[in-house]
């Protein structure tokens, strides 16, 4: 720094630290990701338990199950794709809504990936793909800027290391206790219930409702067209009446401000 | 499904992951999306958990459509979006929602 001159926009302004140094372990750092994602790790875990119990009772062999939960990694695109299974879905259609499920960890990747943009592409893409939605908003309240900083890194791996663990046992255990719980227990509808719960708080305006409301009867009208194409219909009819009436309401609002 | 095409749809999923996750995180730098992308990015999510849980709460194995009291599944999804709206808490209202789904199913209240 230039001696009298310096303070907090100074600061900012400085040349970023050597990569090595900000990447380098930084215990504090690290438990403050712990202590932060702890409250979620509770509700992760019965999540993991409950699209490990709806994994079984929708027909999967156990080691589908394992193999499905420690792949895909991502609950409400599995919860998503076992109705789809279930009913002999081509591959593709089960992709596509895969897909169309987890476009919102794209905003979160837009925002994340320029924090970390001077690490080595593979430990980009593997950070990336373990990085959920509590580990992606988490991060993102603590730190909003951009600037590299030392101990950012850590406190994202104290959040998603603990994070992916609680998912896997939670699954693993609904796993091995819904294939031990009979049928008629109706445990399938505890997944539906969980998407209910991840669908409510996306319906964050009107137009969300619009398209929800779309979406799901074009989906009901459509349920019976071949390859479960209603379901895909019923997402792209859903997405481009949310858009419409978002222009909609952005021009009835320019029109009452003129 | 054959078991080699469940775990081939398996594969797609763990694509299907990769790809969305990890898609701006490969590209690096900082990019602004445009505002037409961001809505599809934010309304493509709703819709299709939608299309997934609408057919399943309204319709029979048969195909009908059940808007009535005695589909007992969409009641207790009503009942149970209502709790969830009032205590924020994913955990407590599927507990909640098992439970007062269970009760109908056991005391043929509808």
């Amino acid at each position: 720094m230039h001696g009298q001159s310096f303070d907090m926009t100074e600061l900012h302004r400085a040349p970023p630290p050597h990569p090595a140094e900000i990447d380098a372990h930084d215990e504090a750092a690290w438990r403050d990701g712990l202590k932060d994602g702890m409250p979620t790790l509770f509700g992760i875990g019965a999540w993991g338990l409950v699209v490990g119990v709806a994994m079984v009772k929708s027909g999967l062999t156990v080691a589908q199950a394992l193999g499905m939960t420690l792949l895909a990694f991502a609950g409400s695109a599995q919860l998503a794709a076992l109705p789809l299974i279930a009913a002999g879905a081509p591959v593709w259609v089960v992709f596509c809504t895969a897909i169309a499920v987890n476009l919102r960890f794209v905003i979160f990747s837009v925002l994340l990936a320029p924090h970390f943009q001077h690490l080595p592409l593979r430990k980009r893409f593997l950070l990336g793909y373990a990085s959920g939605d509590m580990t992606s908003a988490l991060f993102l309240q603590r730190y909003p800027s951009e600037q590299p900083q030392r101990g950012k890194l850590s406190y994202l791996t104290g959040l998603m290391y603990p994070n992916w663990a609680a998912w896997q046992i939670g699954s693993i255990a609904g796993i091995f206790a819904g294939s031990a719980v009979p049928a008629v227990w109706g445990l399938g509808f505890a997944g539906t219930l969980a998407i209910l719960c991840i669908l409510v708080p996306l319906v964050a305006n009107r137009p969300a409702l619009v398209g929800v409301l779309v979406a799901g009867g074009v989906a009901v009208w459509g349920h019976a067209l071949p390859y479960k194409l209603g379901l895909l219909a019923a997402v792209v009819v859903g997405m481009v009446s949310a858009m419409a009436a978002e222009e909609l309401t952005d021009k009835l609002k320019g029109m009452r401000r003129g | 499904m054959a078991d080699w095409e469940i775990w081939l749809t398996i594969a797609a999923l763990a694509v299907a992951t990769a790809a969305t996750r990890a898609s701006f995180w490969v590209v690096g730098h900082h990019i602004n999306i445009p505002k037409r992308v961001h809505e599809v990015l934010r309304y493509a999510p709703a819709c299709a958990l939608a299309a997934i849980v609408a057919p399943d709460l309204l319709l029979d194995p048969a195909g009908q459509v059940h808007f009535e009291y005695s589909n007992l599944k969409l009641v207790s999804a009503l009942v149970s979006v209502v709790f969830y709206l009032l205590r924020r808490n994913m955990l407590e209202t599927i507990i909640f929602g098992m439970a007062f789904f269970t009760a109908l199913r056991l005391l043929h209240v509808f």
